[in-house]
């Protein structure tokens, strides 16, 4: 019988199974899909917002001024990148000045940091930002983060401190039993005395498994964004965001951490819960409300577009509660924006309440750092140096883009969640994500997969499972014929 | 180490200037990123390579070969497997390199020769909506998996983009026993050789769509089916003539572009139009004593003339590291009407001891029209031309005595 289960490995799920490491119980994490961060924390702006927005009084506002300062606890901890931005937030005319300053008024009730700034300051600050603004107010505590690297750290520090992660685990149903609990995956079942859906978009999915009525329904949120290339870094410094409005925090422009530039999001709700495609009509628009905020966008620049999903819920706050109808099941529905802001604060309000049910003791040694694995490109001209004296895969190049080389791929393919197809060598090593997108680096890309796991190439993964690249050996006979 | 000239690539474009650059008295490198010579010829093992330049219809290997014979017995040095991760220039180049038995180390030189060809554009640089599955690849990749490692990477394919590649990975799929449904373009005519179209897609039945694109891609994990629609003059979809093709594998093959990201930190002056360097009638580039050839400087429809190109680029190195060739200011070359680049993009009169070559390509298809060349009112020459394409690379070469002044030359393109 396992302790604490939790279903979904997104940064919710990763940050809640680090949380909970640091106690002597046993947790298990299931995740449909075969790599941490594959929903919707892989596909959003990155942004560690400071608490201006959410409404007073929620638990939005409550989490994500709380989550703010614990990404810097993490930073420490985990060699997580974030960078310290800041951002303004900006007003075109007289209506956006009002809500400006009932959003001045919000942030000094909701904790949030936020500072006057002339335009003439602003304008010095940011060259690109848009001359139609008429005021401008600055956010200092706002940050940037890389999302999916956040839950892979929490979850590899979760795995190094006894969690287990099952991968590949799609839960189809769940089975109360007086008290626990038997989740039923497509390939195996797990006994738990709690459980916690922590499924993002699929979260309704996973709560309709246990209970009649189900308090809360997902309303799928698409948002695409363009990627502009990382070598027009500098194109903007701080997070620029218009007025909020009702559909969410509008079109932003946001600087990344390895350099890109996001412009986006839009805001459609959709009825499918996985339609992350991009269209036409969708960067059309973001291009008609980018130029709000600011000029001269790189769009040329362009190195891809994608579209991420919002698990959005009809109410307005998060739904962080127990359930009402199946004790020992507790619920983290509707986490869309400050999700990923509030995701630390969320572990540790699922934590106190596991801590409610039954009182696990503090581990007497937790490891709270994370191993920290330098990437060549990182790397001074000695540790270059002494990285490649030490294994000269060092000096094979395999993605001249982003300058990764042999080393990198295979330590990542053997860290404790071993990335084993060929988005998720991607998303560790940034290999295949630069201007040629992979085409030159794909085919070592998956040579090392096979090689390093003893694979055939026909079995390397894209990504999920069924996602091989290469179908069949040429020389192999047909038997179609 | 310092050498007199670096060559980066060692595809037709390096081999190719690396033995016009040979002198005994000069000590030349090649660095090549692969473990064999020849570059992307390797993975071409279709014929049709060389006709212009030996006259002989050779495979890309074959042509390869060829090509890394003429600087074999030459006291030459190449480095195989090695990859130039950044130059800079104080006096001479200074270029940091790597592999597995150096680690990272430098080598420099007094020139350096920019060989290092193009990659493909993917779906992102084409903004391709829809769902992002396994089963979308350039169409190069697919031959390099195909040609190279012997794998397929699909039985039931599409293709965007009428380019060279694509139109050759419709034959080579469709005789590897996949079944190859289409070829769509964007534009109103193709944008590969004539003949590919002919001996690709026609032989084998394969359909053109004209005028069309991708509107929708579907498939979660694998590709499952593609929807092209026909674009008007604006290149806009038209609604209604939505066509769904169920395929496990869409192979793009919409554009190259030179691959010299690597060398930006030298900053010298890019072309927005070809991607690549700005160069004189020397191959030399905006930084003294840095030239570019090849696919790295605009992408070539046929081998033959990045050979061309490339020799002159050596030779025109190697007359820069004896001290008989000068960077003197250059005027502009400008395309004018239906032209959409003309190489070299800059004229150095003062220079101007021999005929210059230009190459060019139209933004019209046409079936004849005249090529002019002007400095001011003056026309300079004209060339009447027949089967005009943008995917036809023409070639203008003047004389030195036709110019009139050391004003700015105009090449257009008028059509009857």
């Amino acid at each position: 019988m396992i302790d604490v289960l939790i279903i979904g490995a997104g940064i919710t799920g990763s940050a809640l199974a680090r949380e909970l490491s640091k106690y002597e119980m046993t947790v298990t994490v299931l995740d449909k899909e075969m790599d941490v961060g594959n929903g919707a924390t892989m596909a959003n702006s990155a942004i560690i917002h400071s608490g201006h927005d959410p409404k007073e009084g929620t638990l939005k506002a409550k989490l994500n001024v709380r989550g703010n300062a614990l990404y810097d606890v993490l930073e420490k901890e985990l060699n997580i990148p974030l960078l310290k931005t800041g951002a303004f937030l900006v007003a075109h005319n007289d209506e956006e000045k009002a809500t400006l300053r009932t959003l001045r008024a919000r942030a000094k009730t909701n904790g949030a940091v936020m500072e006057e700034i002339s335009l003439e300051e602003a304008f010095k600050a940011e060259p690109n930002l848009s001359r139609d603004i008429q005021e401008v107010v600055s956010l200092p505590t706002t940050k940037v983060t890389f999302p999916w690297e956040v839950a892979l750290a929490l979850m590899e520090n979760a795995v190094v401190n006894g969690v287990t992660f099952e991968r590949g685990q799609e839960v189809i149903a769940i089975h109360p039993n007086g008290g626990t609990f038997t989740v039923e995956t497509t390939t195996d079942a797990f006994d738990a005395k709690y459980v916690i859906n922590a499924a993002g978009v699929f979260a309704d999915t996973i709560a309709g498994m246990v209970e009649t009525h189900v308090p809360y329904t997902i309303k799928p949120r698409k948002g695409e964004y363009f990627v502009i290339d990382r070598r027009e870094k500098g194109y903007m410094n701080h997070v620029i965001y218009p007025i909020p409005s009702k559909a969410g925090k509008g079109v932003l422009v946001t600087p990344q951490v390895h350099g890109e530039t996001l412009i986006g999001p839009t805001s459609l709700t959709i009825e499918d819960k996985t339609g992350n495609n991009t269209t036409a009509g969708g960067l059309n628009w973001i291009k008609n409300e980018a130029k709000k905020i600011a000029q001269n966008i790189p769009y040329h620049k362009t190195i891809r577009t994608f579209a991420g999903i919002r698990p959005s819920i009809e109410q307005y706050d998060f739904y962080i509660q127990e359930s009402t109808e199946v004790p020992n099941f507790y619920h983290l529905g509707g986490i869309d924006s400050p999700g990923l802001t509030s995701a630390p604060a969320i572990a540790e309000m699922a934590r106190d309440w596991v801590l409610s049910k039954e009182a696990f003791a503090l581990k007497t040694h937790f490891t709270a750092t994370r191993e920290k694995i330098t990437p060549f490109r990182s790397m001074s001209d000695d540790e270059k140096r002494a990285a490649f004296q030490a294994d000269a895969r060092y000096g094979k190049l395999i993605c001249k883009c982003e300058r990764v080389t042999e080393a990198d791929v295979v330590n990542a393919i053997h860290r404790p969640i071993p990335a084993d197809s060929v988005k998720a060598v991607k998303k560790r090593t940034r290999a295949g994500a630069g201007i040629c997108q992979g085409g030159y680096c794909q085919h070592n890309v998956i040579n090392i997969i096979a090689r390093e796991l003893s694979i055939p190439k026909t079995e390397v993964n894209y990504y999920n499972k069924h996602t091989n690249i290469l179908v069949r050996e040429t020389k192999e006979a047909r038997h179609d014929v | 180490m310092m050498y007199d000239i670096i060559i980066i690539g060692g595809g037709a474009a390096g081999l190719s200037a690396a033995k016009e650059a040979y002198d005994p008295a000069l000590k030349i490198l090649v660095i090549e990123r692969e473990a064999r010579l020849g570059g992307i010829l390797r993975q071409c093992i279709h014929n049709g390579f060389g006709i212009h330049k030996f006259n002989l219809e050779l495979t890309g290997p074959e042509y390869a070969e060829k090509t890394a014979e003429a600087i074999e017995d030459l006291d030459i040095d190449v480095l195989l497997k090695t990859t130039v991760t950044d130059i800079i220039k104080f006096k001479t180049f200074d270029l940091t390199v790597m592999n597995e038995t150096d680690g990272e180390f430098h080598v420099e030189a007094k020139s350096v020769i920019i060989a290092s060809g193009c990659y493909e554009k993917t779906r992102s640089q084409i903004l391709l909506p829809g769902d992002r599955p396994a089963g979308i690849l350039t169409a190069g990749s697919a031959q390099r998996y195909l040609n190279l490692d012997g794998y397929m990477v699909g039985k039931k394919v599409f293709i965007l983009g009428s380019g060279d590649i694509g139109l050759i990975m419709a034959r080579r799929m469709t005789l590897e026993g996949a079944e190859v449904l289409g070829v769509a373009e964007l534009m109103p005519y193709s944008n590969g050789l004539t003949r590919n179209i002919a001996q690709c897609l026609d032989d084998y039945d394969i359909p053109l769509y004209l005028s069309h694109t991708i509107t929708d891609i579907i498939g979660k994990e694998r590709l499952e089916k593609i929807v092209i629609q026909e674009v008007d003059p604006h290149f806009t979809p038209i609604e209604g003539t939505e066509k769904t093709f169920e395929v496990d594998t869409l192979l793009l093959s919409v554009g190259l572009v030179p691959d010299i990201q690597m060398f930006e930190s030298l900053k010298f002056a890019i072309s927005p139009i070809t991607k690549g360097a700005i160069v004189d009638q020397h191959l030399q580039t905006s930084v003294e004593g840095l030239f570019a050839c090849g696919n790295a400087l605009h992408v070539h429809d046929l081998v033959d003339w990045v050979s061309e190109e490339s020799e002159r680029a050596g030779q025109y190195a190697k007359a820069y590291v004896t001290g008989t060739l000068h960077a003197h200011e250059a005027k502009d070359v400008i395309p004018g009407d239906h032209v959409r680049y003309v190489l070299p993009q800059k004229l150095d009169f003062s220079g101007q001891d021999e005929s210059t070559r230009f190459s060019l390509r139209s933004t019209i298809k046409a079936d004849k029209g005249t090529f002019k060349i002007m400095q001011g009112d003056t026309l300079i020459m004209h060339k009447k031309m027949r089967h005009i394409a943008p995917a036809e690379m023409e070639h203008l070469i003047v004389p030195k005595d036709k110019w009139v002044s050391d004003e700015p030359v105009t090449i257009s393109l008028e059509v009857s």
